[in-house]
C-alpha cells in the first residue's frame, strides 16, 4: 500500500496491453439487443399464457354476471332486452363451438369475430386492468418496505470501510454520469450486493457489511459499478414490471380464492386498504412490502384456500350446502391455478429470467466501461459466488441482487479438486504440529486426499475457527499457520473462516461471532447435502433469474478479463457426454409431461365451462320456479295425507 | 380545390423534413448539454481538489518538515493548475502534474512511521484516493460524452445540421504527448 490505490480509470492512460476480442461497447450493444429479442418473446409468452387463462376467466366471468342478473332480476325485473341479449349471444357462442370442434353447422366470418371477442375480450380486460392497478398501486410505495425487511442501515462515516463504500459509489455515480444513489447497509452474514428502487430516482444500493472486508477497494469498485451501470440502464423499472406481473398473477390467483379463505380475504382487505390509504413514510412501505410478499406467495401452489375449504374433515351444514354452492368454482380455480404453475414456470419464467440474464449482462459490460477493470469485477464476483449465505429478508426482491442468494457453484464447481484437497489436508498437518498442540490424534492419512478425510478436516478446521473466535489463543495461533501454509489459492480461499470477523469476536463483536456460526452451519448444509430451496421470484420460474457465474466470467474474459482457468470448472468430456446422455433420456420425457399437462389443463377448461353452465341452469332453474305454488301443492299435500290419516283412523 | 398527387408528395416530404431538422437540432443541443454537464463535473472535482491540497499539506508538514522540497513542489503545482486559463490541454497537463505531485507527496509519507500509523493518515490518504478517483472517472465520463457527441456531428445527416447551427467538435480533456513527457520530467 505504497501509493494510493489508484483504478482503471487513473491507470487507462498507461501504454494499451493486448486488445481484448470484444470492447465492451460491442458487449453492451449486443446485450441491448438480446433484451429487445427477449422482451418480445415475453411479450409472446405473456400471449401465450393469456389464451387458457381468459378461456377460464372469461366464462367464470360471464356465469357470475348472469347469477347476479337473476339474483336482481328476481327483486327488480330487468328489461327484456337484456336476457333477449344473453340469450342470442349464448345461442351463438353454442353455434360457433358447434362449428369450430364438430364441423357442424354453418357459421359466417361476422359471426366468428363476434364470438372470438366475447371469449377473449373479458379475460384479457380483466388481467389489463388488474396489472394497470398493480402498477400504480406499488409506485408510490417506495423501496422503504424492503430496506426495513431487509433490515438496512446507513453507512457511519467514521469507519473508514463505510467510508470507502459511500466513496466509491460516488465514484461510479461521478463515472456514469447519474446522481448518486443512496447507500445502505445490511449487518448480516451473507456476502451480496443489490440495486432497490422503483425509478432511477429513488434508486438504493444495498450492500451486505461483509463484503467491505472481503473485497479490495477495487473490486468494491467494480461491484458498485455493476449496480450503478445496472440503475442508469433502467433495469430497476424492468424489475418493477417484471415484479409486477407475477404479483398480477398472485392477486389473479388470490380473487379467485377469496370466497374460500380467510387468508386470502385478509390478503385482498389489505390490498384495498393499502390502496385507499394515500399516506406517506414508513408505515405506507410497509404495507407495500407486505402486500408483495403476501402475493409472491400466494403463487405456491402448496397454500392454497381451496384445498383447505374442500378438504375439512368434519363440515358443518352451512359448510356442507356452501360447498355444494361453490362446487363449479373448484374447477375454475384448479384450472387458473394450473394454467398460472404450468405456464409461468415454463413459459414466462423463464422468459423473464433470460431477458433479466441479458440485464445482468449488460450491466457487468457497463462496470467494465465505467471502472475499464474487468478483472476486479471477475474478481469480485468469484469471492461473492464462494459464499452460499444467504441474505435474510426481502425474499421477493432475490432477483435485484448480483448473484444468486442462494448460491451459486458454477465457478467455484463442486467441491475442491483431488490435489487442492491434498494441498489442504497437508497444511493442516503442518499447522497442527508447528502449532506446539498436543500430537495430532489421527497418523498421517495413509489415502492422502481422500474426500471423506477432507471433509473431517474442514469440519474440524470450523471448529477450530469457532473456538478462536470466542477467544482459544492456541486455535487462532494454529489457523494463521494454517493460512500461510495454504498460500493464496483462490480455489480454496473460500474455505478458510474470515479472519477479519474472527479478530472482531475475540473483540467481543456479536455480529461477527454469528457470521462465523452462519459460515459453520452452512458448511455442515452443505456437507449433508441438503440444498436450501429457491427463494422469491425464483420459485415461479424453474429457470434461474442470475446467469451462471462461470458464463459471466467467460464474457468477461472476452473484454479483457483473465483470471480463471476455467478448465477445473467444467466436469470435461465426459461430464458432457453424460450429460448429453441424460437430456436424450429426460427431453421426450418432459416433452410428454409438458403435453400431458396441456392436456388436464384444456380438460380443466371444459370441466369448468360444464360445471359453470350447470349451474347457471340450477340458478335458473332456482328462480324460475314459482316457489309459491311448489310451497302451496307442498302444503296441500300434506294436509291430504294428514286427513287421509284421520279418516282411517 | 384539388391536389395533385405530386403536391400531397412534395408537402409530406417537406413535413418530413421539417420534422427531422427538428429532431436532429433537439438532440444537438441534448448532446451539448451532456457535454457542458460532463465538464462542469471535472470542474467540480478539479476545483475540490485545489481546496484540497492546502489541507493536506497542512496534516503532514508538523511530521515531514524536511521534505521542504515535495511540499513546495505541491504547492506550486496547485497554484500552477489554478491559473492555467481555459485551454484544455494545458490545463489538463497541469491537473496531471498537480496529480503526480501529490502522489509524490505521500510516497514520502510512507516513510515517516509516525505519520503512517496515525489513524487521520489512513482517512487522509482515502480522501485522497476518493479525490483522485473522482477526478479520473470525472474525466473518462466527459471524454467519453465528448467523443460521442463528436461522432454524432461528423456523421452524414448530422453534419449538415450541426454544421447550419454552428456546432463544431469539443476538445477531448487529455494531455497531449509533448506535456505528458513535461509531467514526467517534473515528478
Amino acid at each position: 500500500m505504497s501509493v494510493p490505490e489508484m483504478t482503471g480509470a487513473a491507470s487507462s492512460f498507461a501504454a494499451p496491453t493486448a486488445r481484448p476480442p470484444e470492447t465492451f461497447f460491442k458487449a453492451q450493444e449486443r446485450n441491448r439487443r438480446a433484451t429487445w429479442r427477449m422482451s418480445a418473446l415475453c411479450v409472446f409468452a405473456a400471449f401465450l399464457m393469456g389464451i387458457p387463462l381468459t378461456l377460464v376467466l372469461s366464462p367464470f366471468l360471464y356465469a357470475v354476471t348472469m347469477a347476479t342478473a337473476e339474483v336482481v332480476n328476481h327483486f327488480s325485473p330487468l328489461p327484456p332486452e337484456f336476457w333477449q341479449i344473453s340469450s342470442d349471444l349464448a345461442r351463438l357462442a353454442v353455434r360457433v363451438a358447434d362449428a369450430v370442434f364438430n364441423q357442424r353447422g354453418v357459421v359466417s366470418t361476422q359471426e366468428l369475430i363476434i364470438a372470438a371477442v366475447l371469449i377473449f375480450l373479458p379475460g384479457i380486460a380483466l388481467a389489463l386492468m388488474l396489472w394497470t392497478g398493480m402498477l400504480l398501486l406499488f409506485r408510490h410505495g417506495g423501496v422503504g418496505g424492503t430496506l426495513a425487511s431487509l433490515n438496512a442501515r446507513e453507512p457511519n462515516p467514521q469507519d473508514l470501510k463505510e467510508l470507502q463504500l459511500a466513496d466509491a459509489v460516488q465514484e461510479m455515480a461521478i463515472a456514469a454520469g447519474l446522481p448518486a444513489p443512496k447507500v445502505m447497509l445490511i449487518d448480516s452474514p451473507g456476502a451480496n450486493a443489490a440495486a432497490i428502487g422503483t425509478c432511477a430516482a429513488d434508486a438504493h444500493i444495498v450492500l451486505c457489511r461483509r463484503l467491505l472486508d472481503d473485497l479490495n477497494r477495487e473490486q468494491l469498485q467494480a461491484l458498485v459499478g455493476h449496480l450503478i451501470a445496472s440503475v442508469g440502464n433502467g433495469d430497476l423499472r424492468i424489475a418493477f414490471t417484471v415484479t409486477s406481473v407475477f404479483e398480477t398473477c398472485g392477486l389473479i390467483v388470490t380473487l379467485i380464492n377469496a370466497p374460500f379463505g380467510r387468508q386470502s380475504r385478509s390478503t385482498l382487505w389489505r390490498i384495498v386498504r393499502y390502496s385507499l390509504r394515500r399516506g406517506t413514510g414508513a408505515a405506507e412501505a410497509a404495507d407495500a412490502e407486505q402486500v408483495a410478499e403476501l402475493l409472491a406467495d400466494t403463487l405456491d401452489m402448496n397454500s392454497s384456500d381451496i384445498d383447505r375449504f374442500f378438504n375439512s374433515s368434519n363440515p358443518g351444514v352451512i359448510r356442507k350446502a356452501l360447498r355444494l354452492m361453490f362446487f363449479p368454482f373448484l374447477f375454475t380455480n384448479i384450472a387458473v391455478e394450473l394454467t398460472l404453475w404450468f405456464f409461468l414456470n415454463l413459459l414466462l419464467g423463464p422468459c423473464m429470467a433470460l431477458l433479466w440474464r441479458t440485464r445482468r449482462y449488460l450491466a457487468d459490460a457497463g462496470a467494465v466501461e465505467l471502472t475499464r477493470n474487468p478483472d476486479a469485477l471477475e474478481s469480485a464476483l468469484q469471492s461473492l459466488s464462494d459464499d452460499s449465505t444467504t441474505v435474510a429478508g426481502g425474499s421477493w426482491a432475490s432477483h435485484l441482487f448480483v448473484v444468486n442468494p442462494g448460491g451459486d457453484r458454477s465457478l467455484r464447481g463442486d467441491s475442491a479438486s483431488a490435489e487442492q484437497q491434498r494441498k489442504f489436508l497437508q497444511a493442516w498437518q503442518t499447522a497442527a504440529s508447528a502449532g506446539g498442540a498436543a500430537a495430532p490424534l489421527n497418523p498421517p492419512p495413509s489415502l492422502p486426499g481422500t474426500a471423506a478425510e477432507f471433509a473431517r478436516v474442514r469440519q474440524e478446521m470450523m471448529s477450530t475457527a469457532m473456538a478462536a473466535a470466542t477467544g482459544n489463543a492456541e486455535a487462532t495461533a494454529r489457523l494463521q499457520t494454517f493460512a500461510q501454509a495454504m498460500g493464496v489459492d483462490p480455489g480454496l480461499v473460500h474455505e478458510l473462516p474470515n479472519f477479519n470477523d474472527l479478530m472482531l469476536a475475540q473483540r467481543g463483536d456479536r455480529a461477527a461471532l454469528a457470521r462465523v456460526r452462519m459460515q459453520r452451519q452452512s458448511r455442515q448444509r452443505q456437507q449433508s447435502g441438503t440444498q436450501r430451496g429457491q427463494t422469491g421470484l425464483q420459485t415461479v420460474s424453474f429457470v434461474s433469474f442470475h446467469p451462471p457465474l462461470a458464463k459471466r466470467a467467460k464474457r468477461l474474459q472476452r473484454m479483457g478479463a483473465h483470471l480463471i482457468d476455467p478448465s477445473r470448472r467444467h466436469g470435461g468430456l465426459g461430464g458432457k457426454i453424460v450429460l448429453a446422455i441424460l437430456y436424450l433420456i429426460f427431453g421426450p420425457l418432459l416433452l410428454t409431461c409438458g403435453v400431458l399437462m396441456l392436456f388436464v389443463i384444456a380438460m380443466m377448461i371444459g370441466l369448468n365451462l360444464l360445471c359453470l353452465g350447470l349451474w347457471l341452469a340450477l340458478i335458473h332453474w332456482l328462480f324460475a320456479v314459482d316457489w309459491a305454488s311448489v310451497i302451496a301443492g307442498f302444503t296441500k299435500f300434506v294436509q291430504d295425507v294428514a286427513a287421509a290419516f284421520s279418516q282411517r283412523r | 380545390m384539388d391536389f395533385s398527387p405530386v403536391l400531397i408528395a412534395i408537402a409530406v416530404f417537406v413535413v418530413l423534413v421539417l420534422w427531422f431538422v427538428l429532431h436532429a437540432y433537439n438532440r444537438l443541443v441534448r448532446m451539448r448539454n451532456n457535454v457542458s454537464n460532463a465538464w462542469s463535473d471535472v470542474d467540480v472535482q478539479l476545483t475540490f481538489r485545489h481546496d484540497l491540497v492546502p489541507n493536506l499539506v497542512e496534516s503532514v508538514k508538523g511530521y515531514m518538515s524536511h521534505e521542504r522540497q515535495t511540499l513546495e513542489a505541491v504547492a506550486q503545482a496547485r497554484s500552477a493548475a489554478m491559473n492555467a486559463g481555459a485551454d484544455l490541454a494545458t490545463r489538463a497537463a497541469a491537473e496531471t502534474a498537480l496529480g503526480s505531485a501529490v502522489g509524490n507527496l505521500f510516497l514520502t509519507a510512507e516513510r515517516y512511521p509516525d505519520l503512517k500509523a496515525s489513524q487521520n493518515f489512513l482517512l487522509l490518504q482515502e480522501q485522497l484516493t476518493t479525490t483522485e478517483n473522482r477526478i479520473a472517472f470525472a474525466r473518462q465520463h466527459y471524454n467519453e460524452t465528448v467523443r460521442q457527441f463528436n461522432a454524432l456531428i461528423a456523421e452524414f445527416p448530422w453534419n449538415l445540421i450541426a454544421a447550419q447551427f454552428g456546432y463544431t467538435p469539443e476538445k477531448l480533456f487529455a494531455a497531449g504527448p509533448q506535456d505528458r513527457a513535461t509531467v514526467q520530467m517534473a515528478s
